[in-house]
Order: structure tokens, then C-alpha cells, then sequence
């Protein structure tokens, strides 16, 4: 017997809402206000201590915004604060796009409710006995703050998690993307989430991958990468259907690349070979020429390896003209959360016609060959956008998003 | 849409080895339990460990080094898969070949140890060696690196379910005709500290055996290993349809979510279900599906044998339901009340369909349908 997928349609996948909750803001409109305002939103961390660690900041979302009008009162102060982020993200999606009504849903993270866990394993080891054990117990999984998110808007889909460590916003977009796009699924939703943890914290401080000092991508002096948290999400339906309903389409996404990189477990090949292929197929799936690309949001974590062997794969790749920038150096790395963050970034650059910037921005690496939109936004007419995920593991995602003609 | 199995592999508390665990599975056979116990706490608790034998055919690669349990155990089932396929991939074989991995709880063992020290000695005692190895998507990327994939590999993780939503990833994946193979590798491996949440939990039991379908339930076991399918667009064991799942937002709604999946799959009367139930609640919500929509089935765990094996479950799951087929045999449902309503395995009819269905226990559901 056999199968085959020789019917595969291409269809073209429209976003047709989003929302978003960062450090630099909740909703699309603050975000897009601290963006063009390049806003510094490091701040010094104030969950956990960090008194053994060299970093000692984050981009953090503050809880009591979090917390005020919960969208249900019953779901109250159970649930976990990254339950609590995505179900803002999804809120400002499902306002954007009243009548979008997802047949499945595609998410990122890395960590899931990980401080929960934190706090079970604390108490233990303090040989406590709390009442709130199987709480945190219950709500600790990675699936637990999107079934919370679908439940309390009454979304009945199935959902798939991905953790592809720092790709995965990325990857749940792309796949998103590649389920409309065949013509399987008419309306997604995807996006990303991760809160920050001291686990998760101390992990990437204890592998010196983060920084005392300032994010600084693509800087001659960079020294890491700084954490963040938040969610997002993007709804997206196949394009004839979205026009059809009369939906507001906010850009398509039109390529996407997935690569896996073996040459170690938490450092890319410096020979950029897995980014470049994750670009490649991104580009070559949107049928589009590397010179159509206007502005590429890079991973850029500010680690010197990780910006050494991304500009080298994008300068291959595009040459040195292309605008670049890290918005991390913004918002910190949201690790699950940072690529549905940042394509929320490019979505809201191709309708505003502008360069996100590359913030803390001081010297040129003279190994990079880079057009780095360095410290403050630019105005800019941008019609095609690649942006970039890469994670531990070896996993490389790219996508293309693009202005929908009118 | 459909899709075929092309290779089997799994590593088990019973062994290893398809063949031969089946076997013992239709011997009536039972994992023997270990109790095991951690200096953080006092209670010790029964886990279906994978015997050391099963993992000797392993071959010795740099990233399993350091690498955790669950990366050895998800690297023998995969590899295992690929041998049964009987085909030999190249290089640009290998190119075409996507990896879905299903995991629940992941590198528990080294995230325990590498959160111990900061919690007993602080940020600066925590080890960078570590680290790494507790990222979801570590077993994924050891195993990517030791058979060469180089293009597409997910970590999907979820409960027990999470194995038939990286199949239905998979099917997703092959619509693409880039793919020729798509590996879905299912692992978990065992620790006290994962028993003592299940306990907390109310889920867990404190000696074996795992008794299915009753009620009132009384608790389950917990076990380790892996489970690997190797999918493609030939093989005598067809995936005749996968359900994109759901969840239950109560557990009182998750007999009727698995009542619409088994509907959806469409359950014909001579169907066979094989089963999750593993002794916790979801047992009686397996039963309420069933026996509304297909009370001729004749149903099957495999949990009182393996343990609940959460993301490894569910791969094992299907392993058995592409046995059953291929064997036209059903292994002995162990410890089951004598009361229920509906078949418990005698016979295995030649002409029926059999559905994969989970239940997990942190609210996702999920099943699929296969046939010969």
C-alpha cells in the first residue's frame, strides 16, 4: 500500500490577528511604542536571588499588570504566571479577530510552568508538607498554560507543544505556517511563551552564555545574552478564507526553514552552515531571491559564538547590505516565547514601515560584516522580512513574513 | 489521508526487542517492580525500571557520554526502528528522514541534580556539564546527531498522549514530499522524585500490580524506556487516521472527549482498542467511552505489564496495536474485574481495525486508527 502527499496545496497563509506580552509592553500598541522608542527594558531581577550569579538583570513582564482583570475571576492566582501571559496574549489575538475560530493550535516553550517545579522541589528539600503541592504539581507541565489559555476562550482544539529550546516560537510558527499552507488545517493558532525561572536562570548564567554587562548583539565587545519572558500569538488562516470572511490581514507568511545543526549540543557550527540552510529553505519555500529580503530580525543573543556564526551565515547568504537587528538587546532572550515575539516585531515593521533597533550598540566586530540598525529605529520601506530562531540542540528556524499586497 | 508503518522498535521493562517482549507480553508476563528512594525524602516507591540488558546492543557514540537515561533509551528504540525497516539509509537517505520526539517529563534525573545543588548550595555550585542535558529537547538532538538528521526534528511534550500527537506531527510532516520518513521516538525515564508528584497527586499506588478498569481506581506505577516508530508512505501496517486530540477541561469531561474521538475515528464493530488505562481515573472514562460507542470492542492495556510509561506510552501503545496485527494476536489483559462491559482478549479477529486511544492524565486526549 501506499501514500503518497503529491496532492499538497500551496496555499497562502495570512496572520490575521496577534497579541503580544513583554517586557516592553501589553498589546500591540505598547509594543510598538517602546520598539520605536528603542526601549531599554532590562531590569535587575527580582524573583529569585542572583546573588552567586554574574548576571544579575532580565527583561521581566511585571506580575501586577499581569494579575489585573483577569478575563475570568475563577481562574484566579492558581494557575502560573505563564499561564497568565499567554492567556493575555491570546485575549488581544481573539479581540483582534472576533469570528477566527481555530481548528488546532501549535505552541512553543522551554520551560512550561518551571517555577512551580521549583517550588515543590524547594519544599521538599525542606522536608515541608503544603497544602499547595499538587497544585503546582498539576499546573507545573508545558501544556498546562495553553490548555488554560484555549479553555478559558472556549477553543476546543487539540494542541501540540513544541520544545525546541530557543527555536521554538519559530518552529511552532513554521509548522503552523506549513499545516495552512497544505492545505491540512484554515485556521491555526501559534505562538510561543516561557516566564523566567531560576533553574533556567542559573543554568545559562552557570554556562557563563549570559552577561553582567549589557546585551550587546553583533558588538565587537559583546560578552551574552540576558533573559526575558513573555507570549504571543498570531492567528493564522489560509488567505481565500480570511479575505472571503472580510478578516483584517495583517501580513503573510510566506517561508519557512527548519535545520538541525549536530555539531554540539548547546553551540552552533561556527561555520554558520545550519543557520544558512535554515534561510535557504525559508527563502526558497517563499520562492524569493535573498536580495528581496528588506530586514532581518536576527536570533542575536549577544553570545560570541552564536552572533559569530549568524552573521556569517547571513553575510553568505545576503551580503553585508541587508538592515539587520537583535531586538533582544531590548527584551532579553524569551528563549520559547522569542520567536513568536519578535515575528510579532516584524509584522508590526512591515505595517509601520520601520527598523527595529539594535540596541547597545558601541563597535564593529571587524569578523562581522553586518548592516546592524544600531541604537535607534529607522524609518524604512520594507516589504519582505526574515527572522531567526536558533536553539540548543542544533535547531535552526527561519520564516519569511511579508506585506500582503492590497 | 493515511500513512504506513515501516519499522518498530521499543526498550521496555520487560526488554527489549519487539519479538521478544511481545512474547513475554503474550506469556502474561509483568515487569517486576524496584522500590526506589532519594535522600530529600523518606518514601520509598515501586518503578518498572528497563533492565540493564536491554540497552547492550546500544552502540557506543560521543554525545551518549554524558548523556541521561532517557537519551540512551530514545537512541535504542530509534535505532531499533530504523534496522526493522530493513532499509539502509545514505547520506542523502538520511536527508529525508524528519525526527518527532514525545516526552512528558524528560531528563528528569539530571534536572533533579542540577536544581539540587542550587538549591542546597547555591547559584554558584551549579553545573554547566548538567545544564544542558535538562533542555526538553536534549534526547532529540543527541539522537538527530547519531543517525545524521539534519533537516526537520521536533520535541513535542505533553502527558501521556504526547505519542499520538507527534504521530499526527508526523503525518503533518509527510504531506511534504521532501520527506520520505518521518522517526517518532517516545521516551521517559523513571525517578523517585517524578513518583513522589504522581503520589502527591493521588495518581500513584504503593505496590504493584497496576489494576486497569477499576473502580473505585487504585493507582498506577510508574516505568521508563522508549518507543519508536519509523513512518513512510509504505508498509504492511497502515495508519488509516489520526485525531488532532483534545483535552478535558474536569476529569468528570474526559470520558465524553474519548467518546468523540472514538466516533470521530470511526470504530467499527469488530474494532480492538488498546487501551492507556493504567489504574487512575482515566480507566473509567476509557470505559464510558467504549462501551457507549464500540461495547463489542475487545480491549487490551498493556500497562499493568510495562507501567505507565507516559511519553513513552502511548508509542508502546501503537507498537502493540501494529503486533496485534501483524500477529493476529492479542496478549492476556492482566488484573482487570471480571465485570466489564465490554470483550476482554480471547481471540484477535482477522478483519478488524484497531484504535490506539490515550487518555493522559494532564488533560490531553488523543487516539488514531490502524489497520493491516
Amino acid at each position: 500500500m501506499t501514500f503518497t502527499g503529491s496532492n499538497v496545496r500551496n496555499n497562502r497563509v495570512a496572520v490575521v490577528a496577534a497579541g503580544v506580552v513583554s517586557p516592553l509592553g501589553f498589546g500591540l500598541p505598547e509594543t510598538l511604542a517602546s520598539l520605536q522608542a528603542a526601549k531599554d527594558c532590562i531590569t535587575p531581577v527580582a524573583r529569585f536571588s542572583v546573588a552567586q550569579c554574574r548576571c544579575k538583570t532580565a527583561g521581566q513582564v511585571a506580575d501586577e499588570r499581569l494579575l489585573e482583570d483577569l478575563p475570568n475571576a475563577k481562574y484566579g492566582h492558581q494557575l502560573h504566571r505563564a499561564s497568565h501571559m499567554l492567556i493575555r496574549a491570546l485575549q488581544e489575538a481573539l479581540a483582534h479577530d472576533q469570528q477566527f475560530k481555530p481548528e488546532f493550535a501549535v505552541i512553543g516553550t522551554t520551560s512550561g510552568g518551571m517555577s512551580f517545579g521549583e517550588d515543590y522541589y524547594r519544599s521538599l528539600h525542606r522536608h515541608e508538607t503544603l497544602r499547595n503541592m499538587p497544585g503546582w504539581i498539576a499546573n507545573y507541565p508545558p501544556q498546562k498554560p495553553v490548555v488554560d489559555a484555549l479553555d478559558l476562550f472556549g477553543i476546543r482544539s487539540g494542541c501540540q507543544v513544541i520544545a525546541n529550546a530557543c527555536a521554538s516560537g519559530t518552529n511552532a510558527i513554521g509548522h503552523a505556517f506549513e499545516c495552512v499552507r497544505s492545505g491540512r488545517y484554515q485556521r491555526m493558532l501559534t505562538g510561543g511563551y516561557d516566564a523566567l525561572s531560576e533553574l533556567v536562570f542559573v543554568g545559562f548564567d552557570s554556562l557563563q552564555a549570559s552577561t553582567p554587562e549589557k546585551c550587546r548583539p553583533f558588538d565587537r565587545d559583546r560578552t551574552g545574552m540576558v533573559l526575558g519572558e513573555g507570549a504571543a500569538i498570531l492567528a493564522l488562516e489560509e488567505l481565500g478564507s480570511a479575505c472571503a470572511r472580510g478578516a483584517h490581514v495583517l501580513a503573510e507568511i510566506t517561508g519557512y526553514g527548519i535545520s538541525t545543526d549536530n555539531h554540539h549540543l548547546t553551540q552552533p557550527d561556527p561555520s554558520g552552515v545550519g543557520a544558512r540552510a535554515a534561510m535557504e529553505q525559508a527563502l526558497r519555500r517563499a520562492n524569493l531571491e535573498a536580495s528581496a529580503v528588506d530586514y532581518i530580525n536576527a536570533h542575536g543573543t549577544a553570545t560570541p559564538f552564536n552572533d559569530a556564526a549568524e552573521a556569517k551565515a547571513i553575510s553568505d547568504l545576503f551580503g553585508s547590505g541587508v538592515p539587520i537587528s537583535s531586538t533582544k538587546s531590548m527584551m532579553g532572550h524569551s528563549l520559547g516565547a522569542a520567536g513568536a515575539i519578535e515575528a510579532i516585531f516584524c509584522l508590526l515593521a512591515l505595517q509601520q514601515q520601520f527598523l527595529p533597533a539594535n540596541i547597545n550598540f558601541r563597535a564593529c566586530d571587524e569578523d562581522i560584516d553586518l548592516n546592524i540598525v544600531a541604537n535607534e529605529p529607522h524609518s524604512a520601506p520594507i516589504r519582505t522580512v526574515v527572522s531567526n530562531s536558533f536553539g540548543f540542540g542544533g535547531t535552526n528556524a527561519s520564516i519569511v513574513i511579508q506585506q500582503t499586497p492590497e | 489521508m493515511s500513512l504506513c508503518i515501516a519499522g518498530l522498535g521499543w526498550v521496555t521493562s520487560l526488554g527489549s526487542g519487539v519479538p521478544e517482549v511481545w512474547e513475554r507480553l503474550m506469556a502474561g508476563e509483568e515487569a517486576s517492580a524496584e522500590r526506589v528512594s532519594d535522600s530529600i525524602g523518606q518514601k520509598p516507591y515501586p518503578v518498572f525500571r528497563v533492565p540493564s540488558t536491554a540497552l547492550q546492543n546500544l552502540p557506543a557514540h560521543p554525545r551518549l557520554r554524558r548523556a541521561s537515561a532517557i537519551s540512551r533509551f530514545a537512541a535504542a528504540a530509534g535505532l531499533a526502528a530504523l534496522h526493522d525497516s530493513g532499509s539502509t539509509f545514505d547520506d542523502q537517505g538520511v536527508k529525508r528522514i524528519t525526527l518527532v520526539f514525545a516526552i512528558a517529563n524528560g531528563g528528569v534525573i539530571y534536572t533533579k541534580r542540577f536544581y539540587h545543588d542550587i538549591v542546597a548550595a547555591g547559584a554558584g555550585a551549579a553545573s554547566p556539564l548538567l545544564f544542558p542535558e535538562t533542555v526538553f529537547n536534549a534526547a532529540a538532538s543527541h539522537l538527530a546527531a547519531i543517525i545524521g538528521v539534519t533537516g526537520a526534528s521536533y520535541t513535542l511534550v505533553g502527558d501521556g498522549a504526547v505519542g499520538l500527537s507527534a504521530i499526527r506531527m508526523a503525518e503533518d510532516l509527510l504531506s511534504n514530499d521532501e520527506i520520505d520518513y518521518c522517526l517518532v521516538v517516545g521516551a521517559e525515564e523513571a525517578d523517585w522524585l517524578l513518583c513522589d508528584a504522581y503520589r502527591r497527586w493521588r495518581l500513584l499506588r504503593s505496590t504493584p500490580p497496576i489494576e486497569p478498569f477499576h473502580n473505585p481506581a487504585k493507582g498506577t506505577i510508574l516505568s521508563e524506556g522508549a518507543g519508536a516508530v519509523l513512518l513512510g508512505r509504505n508498509g504492511s501496517i497502515r495508519i488509516e487516521k489520526t485525531h488532532p486530540g483534545t483535552y478535558y477541561a474536569t476529569r468528570r469531561e474526559a470520558g465524553e472527549r474519548l467518546r468523540q474521538i472514538l466516533e470521530e475515528l470511526g470504530a467499527g464493530r469488530s474494532t480492538t482498542v488498546i487501551s492507556g488505562a493504567n489504574g487512575t481515573f482515566i480507566d473509567l472514562a476509557e470505559v464510558y467511552s467504549i462501551s457507549k460507542v464500540v461495547p463489542s470492542a475487545t480491549v487490551y492495556t498493556p500497562k499493568p505489564s510495562l507501567g505507565e510509561g507516559v511519553g513513552a506510552g502511548s508509542i508502546w501503545q501503537v507498537i502493540i496495536g501494529a503486533q496485534a496485527l501483524r500477529t493476529q494476536q492479542l496478549p492476556p489483559l492482566l488484573h482487570a474485574p471480571a465485570n466489564l462491559p465490554f470483550q476482554i482478549p480471547t481471540s484477535f479477529a482477522a478483519s478488524g481495525d484497531v484504535i490506539i486511544l490515550s487518555c493522559g492524565l494532564n488533560q490531553q486526549v488523543a487516539g488514531l486508527r490502524l489497520s493491516n
